[in-house]
Order: C-alpha cells, then structure tokens, then sequence
C-alpha cells in the first residue's frame, strides 16, 4: 500500500444540541477510491468540512497527505479539490469568470482538460452564475474541481441535480481521475454511482462509522439471495442450517442463506426444482440491512395451491 | 384564524406577521423616540426662559433647518417634539418601509418562496396584492403603536398634546413610512434582485432628501419641498399647525405606485424583472486572480453607487452652503455645542459643518453594507469555494478590510472635493484645504463602524448585519436629539459620531480621529484572530 491521503484519529464534532461526528478513525490509502455513506444526518458533511479545515474539531485530528488539516490546510488544498452538493457561487460572475478565479486560486489548471470538460459537461460558462440552474451550477463546480488534477477528489453528493446524462458523464470522469492514479472520497445517496466507482465503503450512522471494508468483504459477510421455482410441491426451507427470511409466493420461494450453501442444496435437489437464481445483495441491500430498516419477511402464512 | 380558512390568502397572512412583526419593533423605536424627546426637553428646559432662549438659537439655523426640517414653535414642549420626531423619523421610516417592502417582495421572491405559494392558488398580480396589503398591516401596527405611546405621552401635563392631534402626529410620523413602502413595492418589480431593488428605492429617497434639504435651507429654493415626498411630509406640520390636506399628495403618490406595482407584477414572470437584466456577459478577468481582487470586483458596483450619492449629496450641500449660511451668521451663537447640531460659528462653514453629518451617515452606512456583505459571503457558502482552495482565512478577511477601509478613505476624498466644487461655483470662500479636511474627518466613525462589524463577524457571526446597523441607527438617534436634551455622556460617547468634530465649522482633530481609527483597527484584529479559530457559520 502507498502513502496515506487521508487519516483521521479519534476526530468528533460536537455542536451545541449534537454530537455530528464521534470518534472516527479512517485511513485512505493513495490512489484508492472510499464511498462514504449513511442516512441524512449521520455525520456525512460534517466530515468532510473538518478535513477541509472549516470546522474544528471537539476532539482528535485529521490529516490530508500526512498535512495536518487545521494548521496546514493551505498547504492541503493545494493537493486537493472538494465538490459539494450544493454550489453557492458568486451571483455576478459569470461562469467563466468564476472558472478563472477559482483556477488562479488553485495555482494549477490543466487548461485542455478544462476545456474538454466544458465540452463534455455541456456547459455554457458566458451567463452570469445567477442565471443557472441548480444542475448547471453544479456543473460549474465540477469543472473547476476536476479542471486541476487533483491529487485528492473530496466529493460531497457531487451529482445532486444533474439530468442522467451528466451523471454519465460524471463516471465517466472519475474512472478518468481513477486511472490517473488520484484519489477520490466520495459522500452520495446514489448507491449504484458508489458502487461503480468505489474499491471501499464506509458506513456512517449517528456519528458513528460503524462498517468499512471493500464490497466483496461487505457481501461476503453478508448473506446471499436465493430464489426457487418448485415443479411440485414447495418444501419448508425454514428449517434448514443457515437460512432465513423464507418467502413463498405460489411455487416460488425466496429466501438469504449465511455461511455454506450446502445443506440448501441437499434439500432443494431433492424436491424437484425447477429453476434455481442466487445474487449477492446489492449495495442498496447491505445500505438498508445496516440502517436497521431493511423490507422485513412479511410474516404472510404460505398459501397453499 | 385558522390557517386553512382562506387558503388563497397565505401570501397575504405570511407577509402581515413579518411586517407586524417588525411595525412593533419599530413602533417601539418610534414611541420610545418620541417620548424622550418630549420628556427630555421638558425635563432640560424648566422655565419658559430657556425654552425662549433655545427657540431663538435653534429656531433660526439654517442649517439644523435644512437637516432636519425648519423649526417651529420650539419654545413648547409639543412643537419642539414634533420638530424634532418628524425630523429623524421621517427618515428613519422611509428606510424601514424600504427595507421591509424590498425585503418582503422581492428578498422572498427572489430566494424562491413565492413559487410554492402561487403555484397553488392565485397569479402573480394577485399575489403582490395580497403583499401588499400585508405590508399595509406592518404600516398599520407602526402606526398604532405610535400613536399609543404619543397620546399616552401627550396626557402627561408637562407636554399637553390633545388624542386627537396626538393621532394625527402619529400619522404624520408614518406617512414617510408608507410612501417608501410603495416605493420599494415598485422597485421590487422593477429591479432583478433584491439588493437592486433597495438601491433604486435608496436612490429615491436620497433624491426626496436632498430636494427637501435644498427647499428648507434658503427662502428662494422653497417651492422645491411641493416636488419631494418628504417635503409633504413636512408641510403636514402636525401638532404646531395642522394641515391635513397635504394628506391627498401623500396618498395619491402612495396610490399610484401601489396600482403601478401591481399591475407590473402581472406582466413579468416570476423571478424576473421589468428592467432588462443581463445574464450574459463578457468574461472580465483581470481582477479575478486572488481575495483582494475578488472583493474588489465585488464591492465596486455597490462603492461606486454609494461614491456617486456622497458626492451628489456633498455637492449640493456646497451649492447651497452660502445662501444657507448667511441665515447661520445672523443668528446668535449657541451654547448646545456639545452636539452636532450645535451651532458652532458662522457662515457657510457653520452649515457644512451641521450638515456633514448627514454626509458622515452615508458614509457609515457604505462601511455597514461592507461589512454586512462580508458576513452573506461567508453564510451564502461563496467564502467555501476560496477556503477549500489555498486561501489563508486572514487573506480573504484583510481583503475585505482593505477594500471598505479604502472605499471609505476614497469617499471621504469625494465628499471634500465635492462640496468644495459646489462652495466654489457660488465663491462662499471655503477654503479648499478645509473642505478637503473635513471631508476626511467623517472617514474615521466609518472606520470605527468596520472594527465594530469585523469583532462581531469574528465573535457572532449571525449577528452582523443587526449589529452595525442597529449600531449606525442608534448613534444617529443619539446625535441628533443627544445634545438638545442633555444626554448622559456615557450615552453621546456610544455614538460612533459623538467624537467627531463638527469640521468645517471647527478643525478636525486628528488626534481624536487617529484613536477612533486605531480603536476600529484594534477591534478588527481581534475580530480577525477569532474569525482565524472558529467554524464558519452558514445563515
Ligand atoms: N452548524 C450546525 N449546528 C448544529 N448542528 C449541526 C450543524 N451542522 C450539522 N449539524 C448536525 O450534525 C449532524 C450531522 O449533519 P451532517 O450535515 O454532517 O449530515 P450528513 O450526513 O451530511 O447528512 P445529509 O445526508 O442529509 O447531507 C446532524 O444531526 C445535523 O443536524
Ligand atoms: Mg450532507
């Protein structure tokens, strides 16, 4: 593994009427990209505005590039650049002046990626920012963000009010920065975006992190999905090692299995089944199981046919 | 009322409770204005000696009469009250019916609230309407506290003013109010955004001042006050010698900018403006390369408007200062030098010198609306964008400091040019190097009002604007009557006005000066320090 683009020891935030952000203590490799997820108010923004130096902490540290984020902030941001969810520009300037501004305050700008962002971001920079949309807006800040080659993406729910379109093309740009070798930590509620483009998920609840591993040890730890089409008669699974959560709809049973397929198995070929489909959960799957507010097995008793 | 009753009424019912809201805290104000000054003169004036004394000193300055309106029957306890009430409030009012009708129209519309509201059930029209008349519920409340507290001042025997004549007074007192309340309705239909919408009503009232100063200060510009809604106020001359006639201009005027603003709101869309706004432009980048540059950019439409009122108003006051002074000059001196309204020396010196604080106000408010515009960069997010870049906090902050200190410097310079111009054209004899001093004399309270914004922007954010502006408002209060009614020094030195020399009528001191400004530093530095540990704080 190579240098630490981000580490965070112990860092909490208390204000006045809650406790944001409590103990946390995450390490982002170089070169890796993090989803960063969890329900509204679970300490999300709160994050990544002390790594940027906006807040200061209760308690702990955080570090950016091994640059201490309250005392050499200036000297993190030049290595990195933060979108957030919602782009509070300068009303009269226009887009392309704030481009430039925001350029020379970075001191870097890859001037064709720039332009070749504009271009694929379809963005007209000649009207003033407060004849934008919210999506064109954000666009804006996107732009700006990328246009400097960042050693560091911090993005905070980068695509809120972009069309499906933009939103490809925002993938399309991070596999870009992926490939270059920078590193990306992304906050979103759009779990498919977090899955296409993250190595590694952390989830957040309350303040609290309380997972964080790739997604194949975030399934792997969690059960697989199962379902079956009986020819005949539907036998009860809910007695076999390792399963849970039986549903049966006509001869269609659905059901998750933990640890070993096997006794399953054993089962299931000696009843006659007639099509057999297993998925690993989605991350939607694993978001809500970790919410506590996954679709509960509808206590519905089996029909019989 | 339940509030599902009238559904289509809820732009009306939201707007009534923020301007009630605010019509009471104002109406306190106003009560609270009045009272002192009616029991505050009874109580500094006992024997009708001195009150006679006082009414030949003050009652025959030109100067104090073109500031705040010409004096009658200040001998008594009711005239000098509506005197000097009418005076400073009718300024004050306008300012509030402005700032309340730009705020409630436009500031609302503007961060998107009224789409919800009239995608339900009414038009646009109907929607500014229905505004308006909640505004109209705002002026009442204004009205009504006041007049509770003048007539409850008034019962007292020491001031004697009947209810009736106390109801009038009263009116008068808001009529200001409600003027500029339909002044800024207009101009929010007018304007794109709502801070443009408060510039052209500003630029209405500074316009309605200075025609109103101009017709009180000499007998021959007197037919001016028939062309200025202040001037209609003014001839209303509640309590001394009423004139409830002067009430149809005064309505017609109100009338006709409430039907012009509503049928505008009809014709444009929502969001939108009846004055072409440009929403393109061409990229002008060359101050676009750090902080400093960017507060530049940034503050120079506003400096500049608030450059080109200063010199108007500087000079007009030059213009009309010979004429005006040598009404000063016949008049004897005073011994209430304790106050800017004093009436030091003689001449058209002795009018600026009275009149410059109007001039040090503009000022003042230019380094406010600085300081406030700091605070929205930082609580509308746009300070983000340079913070989480390589900016130094102390960068931005000194940029900012450094652009309203410079602007303030810069306006001082134009006011003593200015009036310099218009003393010279009518060869009053001013010298150019006093004006020019006393131009500069008015830029330390200014300085002083940055210290006193940028402590606040470090320590409570959230507490700006209220402060600086609640900060100006009170030192003007306190000038005005501060003097007349034999204040408590404690309470003259809290206005940031109180220290300045009323230059040209006497030389500046710059030694007093070089404090104030070294004291608004200082307190812009620890501003600055605690700005540098705290969180940013959104709105
Ligand atoms: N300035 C503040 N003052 C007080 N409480 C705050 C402040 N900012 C955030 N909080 C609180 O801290 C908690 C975490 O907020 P945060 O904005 O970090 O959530 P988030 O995970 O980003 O949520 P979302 O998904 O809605 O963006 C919330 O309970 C919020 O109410
Ligand atoms: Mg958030």
């Amino acid at each position: 593994m190579g240098a630490i683009a981000i580490r965070t020891e112990g860092l909490s935030k208390r204000y006045r009427t809650s406790e944001a952000l409590r103990d946390l203590n995450l390490e982002v490799a170089e070169g890796e990209a993090v989803g960063y997820l969890g329900p509204n108010g679970a300490g999300k923004t709160t994050t990544i505005r002390l790594l940027l130096g906006l807040i200061r902490p209760t308690k702990g540290r955080a570090e950016i590039f091994g640059l201490d984020c309250q005392h050499q902030a200036v000297e993190a941001h030049r290595r990195l650049a933060y979108v957030a969810g919602e782009a509070n520009l300068w009303p009269s300037l226009t887009g392309a002046e704030t481009l430039h501004l925001l350029g020379r305050v970075q001191g870097r700008v890859d001037q064709t990626y720039r332009d070749e962002l504009i271009t694929r971001f379809d963005f007209d920079p000649s009207k003033k920012v407060r004849a934008y949309s919210k999506g064109n807006r954000q666009k804006l800040i996107l732009i700006a963000a990328l246009m400097t080659r960042p050693d560091l993406l911090v993005l905070d729910e980068p695509t809120s009010g972009l069309d499906p379109l933009m939103e490809q093309a925002f993938r399309h740009s991070m596999h870009e920065a992926r490939e270059r070798g920078q590193t990306v930590f992304l906050s979103s509620h759009i779990l498919s975006e977090v899955e296409a483009l993250c190595d590694r998920v952390g989830i957040l609840r309350e303040g609290v992190l309380v997972d964080m591993g790739t997604l194949s040890e975030m399934r792997h730890l969690s059960a697989l999905i199962v379902e079956a089409t009986f020819d005949g008669s539907v036998p009860d699974l809910s007695h076999v090692p390792g399963v849970e959560s039986v549903q049966t709809e006509g001869r269609v049973v659905r059901c998750q299995v933990r640890g070993t397929v096997e006794p399953l198995l054993k089962v299931l070929a000696a009843s006659g089944v007639h099509e057999l489909l297993s998925r690993e959960p989605s991350l939607e799957e694993l978001f809500l199981a970790h919410y506590g507010a996954g679709p509960e097995p509808e206590d519905e008793p089996p029909r019989a046919s | 009322m339940p509030a599902g009753r009238w559904p289509g009424s809820v732009i009306a019912r939201l707007t009534a409770r923020k301007a009630a809201r605010s019509g009471v805290l104002w109406g306190y104000v106003f009560g609270v204005f009045v009272a002192s000054t009616a029991l505050g003169y009874a109580a500094t004036y006992k024997t009708q000696t001195e009150r006679d004394h006082l009414a030949t000193t003050f009652g025959t300055n030109a100067a104090i009469d073109a500031l705040i309106g010409p004096a009658r029957q200040i001998q008594t306890v009711a005239g000098f009250t509506a005197w000097r009430s009418l005076g400073v409030l009718s300024i004050v009012g306008a300012v509030w019916g402005l700032l309340a009708a730009t705020r409630l129209l436009r500031g609302e519309e503007d961060a998107g609230r009224w789409e919800a509201l009239l995608a339900g059930q009414t038009t646009p029209r109907r929607g500014a309407a229905q505004a308006l008349i909640g505004l109209g519920v705002g002026a009442a409340t204004l009205w009504m506290l006041t007049a509770v507290v003048t007539i409850a001042v008034g019962r007292s025997s020491k001031v004697d003013i009947d209810v009736g004549a106390a109801m009038f007074f009263a009116l008068v007192l808001v009529a200001s109010a409600v003027m500029f309340l339909a002044v800024g309705a207009l101009a929010s239909q007018l304007a794109a955004t709502r801070r443009q919408a408060a510039a052209y009503g500003g630029a209405a009232l500074g316009l309605s001042y200075a025609l109103r100063l101009v017709s009180d200060s000499s007998t021959r510009f007197g037919w001016l006050r028939w062309v200025s809604p202040l001037g209609w106020v003014e001839q209303l001359r509640p309590v001394t010698a009423s004139r409830p006639l002067v009430l149809l201009p005064i309505a017609g005027f109100t009338a006709v900018l409430v039907v012009s603003a509503i049928s505008l709101a009809g014709r444009r869309d929502l969001g939108a403006s009846v004055l072409p706004d440009r929403n393109t432009a061409e990229a002008r980048t060359r101050l676009l390369s750090g902080p400093l540059g960017l507060a530049i950019r940034l503050a120079r439409p506003t400096v500049a408007g608030w450059a080109v009122a200063i010199g108007v108003f500087a000079l007009l006051l030059g213009f009309i200062a010979k004429a005006a002074g040598e009404a000063i000059s016949s008049s004897s001196s005073a011994e209430h030098a304790i106050s800017h309204l004093g009436a030091a020396g003689s001449g058209p010196g002795a009018f600026l010198g009275v009149t410059f604080l109007m001039v040090a106000l503009l000022v003042a408010l230019m380094a406010a609306a600085q300081v406030a515009a700091a605070r929205t960069e930082e609580a509308g997010g746009e300070l983000d964008n340079l913070l989480v870049r390589p900016v130094r906090r102390w960068s931005w902050l000194v940029g900012r400091l450094v652009v309203a200190t410079v602007a303030c410097v810069i306006s001082g310079l134009i006011a003593g040019v200015c009036s310099w111009v218009g003393e010279a054209s009518q060869h009053s004899g001013v010298r150019f190097t006093t004006l020019l001093g006393a131009g500069f004399n008015i830029v330390p309270p200014a300085v002083l009002l940055l210290g006193v914004g940028l402590l606040t922007l470090g320590i409570w954010p959230r507490a700006v604007s209220i402060t600086v502006y609640g900060v100006l408002a009170w030192s003007f209060l306190v000038d005005l009557i501060g003097g007349i009614i034999g204040l408590n020094h404690w309470v003259l030195d809290s206005s940031i006005f109180h220290q300045m020399a009323v230059a040209p009528a006497v030389a500046p001191n710059w030694t007093t000066n070089g404090i104030l400004v070294a004291v608004g530093l200082a307190m812009a530095t620890i501003g600055g320090i605690a700005f540098m540990h705290r969180d940013l704080q959104g709105a």
